[in-house]
């Protein structure tokens, strides 16, 4: 009796598992599907001197073409901004009745709303084919409703063991690729590792972004297919054009950046786009942006980062490419920024790194989660705009952050101390920072080059889809593959504020607003190399950072 | 009541030394505690806007009860580089070792009390000059503070006689030492523009 109650349940396990292994259901895969935590050892590879991630590259033009066009979903508003069709973001005022919440959603036409987890707001789903800026004005017009916005899409912006000092008190790391960051003793960050050789182990700095290679797993994706048109923009399939295949389920290897240190740096890490707990990095901007915020340092390989020792916090609410060809389940919105800026506030950053772009309308659901953070004593830099040279529109993000003392607005220079010809000009530019240019200084891993280096995912493996179809459809993505590429951008600025934020708030800076009101009173005149005294302008806003002095602070009379 | 009795019988008094025309030479130590005008200042960086000081000088009392102070004293203290943002100090963990030596002369009037000949009251004015130094951690060429100016100061206390060679003094002097703060670190952004304060000074005399 006994055997064959064993035997029964031995081949009822064998069967579950069976049909666990092989079967496919009535319920379509949930993407990604995580495969495993154990991959082979990472491909590290030297500098590669391709300048494709400047802001005026045709790769940058086509990036933001298949970003645009492999999301249906993607549509153009009255002000130029892109935003998802088929929802609003909605704040009610407290106190609003559940009859007056159904009123707002019938005005909408609303078919469901729910407020998201790590949001004060709601998101209503709508019909797709609605105006979602029109429907946002009829809801935001109701006396009930604190605000009401489409959701505008966002884009990436572009101690021991160091020996004694130098005679001028500079820490000089024996990375072998410091040579060529001309960007860190550009603002006098090795006298304030030698004033602060842990630079900023104590602190948690997020970095809201596409992700991070900070882990090693297996996930599988599927990839769809897409068209790109005869005039260069990309379309789902069946649109004329050229067309790229599905690639169908792809199992896909994740590795983390060695550069970045051991897991154990890494806490809460937390993704947005596909509501997953592991925000891997499927283009290379979030990891170029950690490496320059915390890259190891000292450790004679590599480049070097501001604050090598910060614990990171990956946080991923930007979708690239990659994510919309996979069919993220959501897209880097106000909403998802929104999530991503207090989720980070209530889990234990200290400062929150957002090399992030919007330009349109005003976006007060980051406004809201901006104060919220700073209000929790988070300090948070934004990157302030590449689009100098294209029309230089006001950046949304970058324009709150000049209205919250606790978080600052950050232009581009390059290395000759100009701002960066890209870099966004306007009121509310507040501090600068090296951003790179290629103007001028041409190259990537020579002595000249105006980029700013760092390790990140080869992006000649992770861009096929710059390729032929032919070869789209034969070379699927890795991303187990880093290299070191010099981007430029006021993203690549941004880090080195938020790094020496870092510093500072380990230093006894305890209030972002002291923070802000520090680098801003430290910071130097780009040119003269001296400290501007406040004055501000549009270029720069109140100068290039300091870090050695504003680490410093001030003494009685000097 | 007894603080009224003490003030009218002040200025009832007679000069103390009346009954001599010696000039005398008096020795002293002294210990001062001094609450900085730049309050703001000292407290970012000490955490407080007191501190003592540690000093010797010399007396020299001449006919008709008129004296002459000259002393030297020393402050020295390790405090913290600070950030003071919106009236909330940051205290940033970079050692600053301040020092301020004076070097005082002064003149002033002696009373006499008729009723306590060993209590004897006193006023005086007179100018310093003033070193400061600020030395701080990872300090570049140039970035430390060594310069000196004068200040004016003004005193006024009390002399008990314990003993026929020993006396003891307690007195309250107002410096005001300008130059030296304001024009740049913590104090230019307290706007503060005083090294000197109010200081009680405690002094043990030598001498008849």
């Amino acid at each position: 009796m006994l055997r064959s109650r064993i035997a029964f349940f031995t081949i009822a396990v064998i069967a579950v598992a069976f049909a666990a292994a092989n079967g496919r259901g009535q319920t379509p895969t949930r993407y990604p599907v995580v495969l495993d935590f154990t991959t082979p050892p990472p491909i590290v590879e030297g500098i590669f001197a391709s300048l494709q991630r400047s802001p005026d590259s045709i790769e940058t033009k086509m990036r933001a073409a298949i970003r645009t066009s492999a999301v249906p979903l993607d549509r153009v508003g009255g002000s130029g901004a892109h935003y998802i069709a088929g929802r609003v973001i909605v704040k009610f005022k407290d106190g609003a009745s559940t009859a007056s919440r159904a009123s707002a959603m019938a005005t909408a036409r609303a078919r469901s709303s729910t407020q998201p987890s790590y949001a004060n707001f709601e998101v209503m789903t709508i019909d797709p084919s609605e105006d979602a800026e029109e429907a946002a004005r009829s809801i935001a017009s109701r006396p009930d409703v604190e605000y009401a916005q489409p959701a505008y899409r966002v884009h990436t912006e572009c101690a021991s063991g160091w020996g004694t000092p130098d005679s001028n008190g500079r820490c000089v790391p024996n990375d072998a690729f410091y040579i060529y960051q001309w960007n860190l003793p550009d603002i006098d960050i090795e006298r304030a590792w030698n004033i602060q050789p842990d630079a900023g182990g104590s602190v948690t700095v997020a970095v809201l972004d596409t992700g991070v290679a900070y882990t090693n797993v297996t996930m599988r994706h599927h990839a769809n297919a897409f068209t790109i048109t005869s005039s260069g923009d990309v379309e789902p399939p069946g649109f004329p054009g050229t067309a790229y295949p599905a690639l169908g389920d792809l199992t896909l290897t994740f590795v983390a950046a060695p550069e970045l240190g051991p897991s154990s740096r890494f806490v809460s890490p937390q993704d947005f786009i596909w509501n997953t707990n592991i925000p891997v990095d499927l283009d290379g901007h979030g990891t170029h942006v950690s490496g320059t915020l915390g890259q190891l340092t000292n450790n004679g390989t590599g480049a070097a980062g501001v604050a090598y020792n910060v614990k990171l916090m990956p946080v991923k609410v930007i979708d690239t490419e990659w994510d919309d060809i996979f069919g993220s389940p959501n897209f880097g919105t106000d909403d998802t920024v929104a999530r991503g800026i207090r989720y980070a506030a209530d889990n234990g950053a200290k400062v929150i790194n957002m090399s992030i772009g919007r330009t349109g309308p005003s976006a007060p659901a980051v406004e809201d989660a901006i104060k919220y953070a700073v209000g929790k004593g988070v300090f948070v830099a934004i990157a302030g705009g590449n689009e100098f040279e294209t029309g230089n529109p006001t950046e949304t993000y970058a324009e709150i952050a000049s209205r919250v003392k606790g978080a600052v607005s950050v232009a581009a220079l390059d290395r000759a101390h100009n701002r960066s010809f890209f870099s966004s000009t306007g009121t509310y530019i507040e501090v600068a920072a090296p951003g790179g240019s290629f103007r001028g200084f041409p190259g990537c891993g020579i002595p000249s080059g105006g980029g700013i280096l760092q390790q990140t995912l080869d992006l000649d493996l992770v861009e096929t889809f710059d390729d032929t179809p032919a070869n789209f459809a034969r070379t699927p993505p890795r991303f187990d593959a880093l290299a070191y590429f010099c981007f430029i951008g006021t993203s690549q600025a941004t880090p080195h504020v938020s790094g020496l934020a870092a510093m500072l708030v380990q230093q006894g800076y305890s209030d972002p607003g002291a923070i802000e009101a520090a680098i801003e009173k430290f910071a130097i005149d780009p040119q003269s190399r001296n400290p501007r005294g406040g004055t501000r302008d549009n270029d720069v806003g109140f100068g290039e950072i300091s870090a050695r002095a504003t680490l410093r602070g001030l003494g009685l009379a000097r | 009541m007894k603080t009224a009795a003490f003030v009218v019988a002040l200025a009832l008094a007679a000069p103390a030394a009346a009954q001599t025309d010696r000039v005398t030479l008096r020795p002293y130590g002294m210990i001062t505690e001094q609450a900085f005008s730049a309050s703001t200042t000292f407290n970012a960086v000490f955490g407080s806007a007191a501190a003592p000081f540690w000093g010797a000088g010399a007396e020299v009392i001449l006919p008709h009860q008129v004296y002459v102070d000259i002393s030297a004293s020393r402050f020295k203290k390790t405090g913290q580089r600070a950030f003071i943002d919106n009236g909330q100090t940051f205290r940033l963990g970079i050692p600053l070792t301040a020092s301020i030596t004076p070097f005082e002369f002064t003149g002033g009037y002696r009373f006499r009390l008729r009723r306590r000949p060993n209590l004897i009251p006193f006023v005086g004015a007179g100018l310093g000059w003033y070193s400061y130094k600020e030395t701080s951690s990872f300090s570049g060429a140039g970035e430390d503070v060594d310069m000196s100016h004068l200040g004016e100061l003004v005193v006024g206390g009390l002399e008990f006689r314990v003993h026929r060679w020993i006396a003891l003094s307690v007195d309250a002097q107002y410096t005001h030492i300008p130059g030296i703060l304001g024009t740049a670190g913590l104090s230019k952004d307290a706007g503060e523009s005083d090294l000197g304060g109010v200081a009680g000074r405690f002094k043990l005399i030598v001498g008849r």
